[in-house]
């Protein structure tokens, strides 16, 4: 009894220890989780993934340093003009030459372990070999294996490079390409893929010709992930070899950067509900003619193509719906900043400090039809609701419905209805509408899903 | 042996006795929900349809009185005939206008079309749809609840976008109403989001299109508010991509285990139909099996795929896909294409820059659009093929030179009288 509790409080110290350590960790991540630097050591590994169904598939994949496989490999993020040097160790357990090839980059050197086909290889039992490149041109890549890619991407040899534009600034200048209208506030992977577990489960009894002309997946994934997973923390315990996780949050007027990535064999029609995206880039290239014409285009599902990256721009408003979105106005609320410590206009009761609505809609800087803070659209300001709801017996409530049709606002539900939404966000389903792909092995829903949250304005998201 | 047989007839006795028990409550339970539907039969099914009261011409069209549109959909079970002539079980929107509250549950069972009646709407007009959830007739053990997603409208809120786990969807029984300020225009879908795979592979799918306001104030008819009419058209066709596997879809009907790894589709269709019944211009025939009708004896297949046009017409094609699993690649044999929109959006950058361009096919996923101008200028009149290069899907499940195929029927000048829509 003594020394089962003596192991618990142990196991608890070391845990909260733990916690306490990575919390500013994971905060410095915040943005895309991944690793910066212009020198990174990655080591191929094999380990296993978990999918929602309690399956484990063995998996190839790149570990940063000589840490844990990961499925996908680290995010590397580097800056535009770097000289990056990657040195690739292929791990004693690994029954194959691996390498790493990039493409969208040029002028790749290689050096050190044996010659493959596309480019040098590290040889099994900690063979080395050392790219080098510099990244000149901003942008989301990808890369991977250059050694029997048919099998070894499908294994997981893959993952993503960002390049940070010359002119970017975590804090002031917040920009995908050195281009003002690629400004954003928040940015997001999507590293989208999806998997034949047939290979896998051949590969892990020995059986290293697995047939990948047969393949046929039922697992897909966002950044390693298949849903729910993908709703969960980046970094838990549980999921030491997928790390990240794919659950976007923004604000009303906030622009929203999606980097999405082709990592599978598929292509993957990725259907962004709440609003159409604007695709700015692909393949690491901003979408501008010659003369500096604009190519981006507005679409509600992307096409993410194997191998190929894309970039688009989110915002929400929700202009012109013809209601407020914000409900009722409530001519008891003060928002105007006069109680000392409480900010004018941020959807805050001055007093209280719980959500309200008052009267006004300030449009004065700029001068664009919305809220010069909260980015309401002040047409819609105090218009009423247009229908009646039906009854709660007549309805089955979603898990991430607050109980009421308005953004902030907390309605009344059903005991255990509802209640995956703290801030009363609006929260909309981002998937791949080839519907089959958000199944987790026969088992729906899952796979290739996750939920985009919309916060009130007066939750604050950071900005690292 | 004996006391083997013994115990067996023991559980069989206090089995049966619990059967019977079960039986009873069921009946009692019936009873009681049929009773309660009875007594508020009228007020469950719901229509919302308020008069346009606010003075103001939001459409354009000289009328402020005229610019909230309604339409009531049914949310059920029905059957549709495959090219091949099998008949398949579907889940289906049915169109309930015209019918009072009280008997759209009636009316709505068995109700289902593929593809779903088309929504056409007008920017700056307000869009009220009411979904009445009719019931599986087929599937009396399915409680399923319904929505309806509009795919595409721009800066929704979820009690509206028919997702169900952002907020919620109609039970069995009831009714609810949603809300569009129309004000975009271009190719949309609707379909159910509800068990998305399945109640979208079971059918229930359809097009949803807004007409600019420009129509209102230039000559002609447009695509979108151009300014500059490069998107004007003479004829408008619906083309939706879908495709059914079938093994699913008799598994849903038998109550059998759905199988979602394996969903394999094998009948291709366009508009609901496999070629040669997309050229047909009707409504397909009453769905039969063995001779016996289904859906009551209603026709389920209202859609066409034919495509007729004078030599020199601009033909507006609004392609989408809804098919649940794949891509397919649509081509166009001897008429070239000009692509002007993709997602309900005209095809032009932040500046204007224009971004159209000229093709002979495209490809589209589940959940895609795009809007086609075939440019008929000197094409000599004949029959032209719109077909998937995808060419396995060139078939009606084992049946070959079927599938998402169309013709594309080119009359002399000045022959085919205009388009009324």
């Amino acid at each position: 009894m003594k020394m089962r509790l003596n192991k618990r409080s142990i196991w608890q110290a070391a845990c909260l220890l733990a916690m306490v350590l990575l919390m500013p960790l994971m905060q410095a991540q915040a943005a895309i989780d991944g690793v910066t630097g212009n020198t990174f050591n990655l080591t191929a590994k094999a380990d296993y993934i978990i999918t929602p169904d309690s399956n484990s598939i063995l998996m190839w994949g790149y570990a940063l340093n000589n840490g844990t496989m990961q499925y996908p490999g680290p995010t590397m993020i580097v800056n535009q003009g770097d000289t990056v040097t990657i040195n690739l160790t292929n791990n004693a357990a690994m029954p194959q030459n691996v390498s790493i090839i990039f493409p969208g980059q040029t002028d790749v050197t290689a050096t050190g372990g044996a010659i493959g086909i596309m480019t040098r290889e590290a040889v099994p039992g900690g063979g080395v070999v050392t790219y080098t490149f510099v990244a000149a041109e901003p942008g989301t890549y990808t890369y991977y294996s250059g050694t029997s890619p048919e099998l070894q991407i499908e294994m997981g040899l893959v993952g993503v490079i960002i390049v940070r534009p010359a002119g970017y600034n975590a804090v002031t200048n917040r920009i995908a390409y050195n281009s003002a209208d690629t400004a954003y506030d928040y940015e997001y992977l999507f590293f989208i893929s999806e998997i034949d577990p047939r290979i896998h489960a051949a590969v892990a009894t020995g059986n290293r010709t697995a047939d990948n002309a047969a393949f046929f997946p039922v697992y897909w994934f966002l950044n390693g992930r298949a849903a729910p997973d993908t709703m969960l923390d980046a970094f838990v315990p549980w999921l030491p070899t997928q790390p990240y996780n794919c659950m976007p949050r923004t604000r009303p007027g906030d622009k929203l950067l999606l980097r999405l990535v082709g990592g599978g064999r598929d292509m993957h029609p990725y259907h962004e509900h709440g609003n159409h995206t604007r695709t700015i880039a692909k393949d690491g290239r901003i979408l501008k003619g010659p003369a500096n014409e604009d190519l981006s285009s507005l679409d509600f599902t992307t096409t993410v193509i194997p191998g190929s990256t894309r970039d688009a721009l989110f915002e929400w408003t929700g202009a012109d719906i013809g209601w407020d979105v914000y409900g009722a106005i409530d001519t008891a609320c003060i928002d105007t900043g006069a109680v000392l410590g409480s900010i004018a206009n941020d959807g805050l009761d001055d007093n209280t400090g719980l959500p309200c609505h008052d009267t006004t809609c300030t449009d004065v800087s700029p001068a664009d039809g919305f809220d010069d803070a909260t980015k309401e659209y002040c047409s819609d300001h105090g218009k009423p609701f247009p229908v009646t709801l039906p009854s709660q017996q007549a309805i089955m409530n979603g898990q991430f419905y607050s109980g009421s049709p308005f953004l902030g606002t907390m309605g009344s539900l059903p005991p255990g209805e509802g209640g995956f939404n703290p801030n009363s966000g609006f929260l909309f389903m981002w998937h791949s509408h080839n519907e089959k792909e958000i199944t987790n092995n026969d088992i729906f829903p899952g796979g290739m899903l996750t939920m985009m949250i919309i916060e009130p304005p007066s939750v604050l998201l950071s900005k690292p | 042996m004996t006391m083997k047989r013994i115990y067996i007839k023991r559980k069989t006795g206090s089995e049966n006795k619990m059967k019977e028990a079960f039986i009873g409550l069921f009946i009692c339970l019936t009873l009681i929900f049929l009773v309660g539907m009875a007594d508020q039969a009228g007020a469950e099914v719901f229509t919302q349809c308020p008069p346009d009261t606010d003075g103001i011409d939001t459409d354009g069209d000289g009328d402020a009185d005229n610019d909230n549109v309604c339409v009531h959909l049914s949310a059920g079970d029905g059957f549709v005939t495959m090219a091949d002539g099998k008949p398949l079980y579907i889940f289906g929107f049915g169109d309930m206008d015209g019918f009072a509250d009280a008997d759209i549950m009636t009316n709505g069972m068995l109700a289902a079309e593929f593809a779903a009646p088309t929504i056409r709407v007008r920017e700056g007009q307000r869009l009220y749809i009411t979904l009445s959830n009719a019931g599986m007739a087929m599937r009396p053990d399915l409680f399923d609840p319904h929505t309806v997603h509009f795919h595409g409208y721009g800066n929704a809120a979820p009690i509206f976008d028919g997702e169900p786990m952002g907020s919620f969807a109609i039970k069995m029984g009831f009714s609810l109403t949603y809300f569009y300020n129309i004000n975009a225009p271009g190719t949309y879908m609707y379909h159910c989001h509800v068990e998305a795979t399945e109640h979208m592979q079971m059918g229930m799918l359809g097009n949803l299109y807004v007409l600019p306001k420009q129509n209102m104030t230039m000559a002609g008819k447009f695509v979108y508010n151009d300014g500059d009419g490069t998107t004007a058209y003479d004829r408008e066709y619906p083309i939706q991509m879908q495709a059914f596997d079938p093994i699913f879809h008799d598994k849903s009907l038998t109550i059998q285990p759905l199988p979602f790894a394996l969903l394999k589709d094998t009948y291709p269709m366009l508009n609901g139909r496999g070629y040669p019944d997309t050229v047909n211009p009707l409504a397909l025939p009453v769905p039969m099996d063995g001779g016996v009708p289904l859906n009551n004896g209603t026709q389920s297949q209202k859609v066409s795929a034919l495509i007729e046009a004078n030599t020199g017409d601009q033909v507006l094609l609004r392609i989408s896909s809804l098919s649940t699993i794949e891509y397919f690649t649509l081509s166009s044999l001897g008429i070239p294409m000009r692509v002007v929109g993709q997602g309900a959006r005209i095809s032009r950058g932040t500046d204007g820059t224009d971004l159209s361009y000229m093709t002979s096919s495209v490809t589209l996923g589940g959940g895609e659009s795009t809007d086609v101008i075939l440019d008929t200028a000197g094409i000599a009149p004949g029959t032209y093929f719109l077909y998937t290069t995808n060419l396995n899907h060139l078939s009606n499940d084992t049946e070959d030179y079927g599938g998402m195929m169309t013709e594309i029927i080119i009359h002399p000048g000045g022959t085919l009288p205009p388009q009324a829509l």
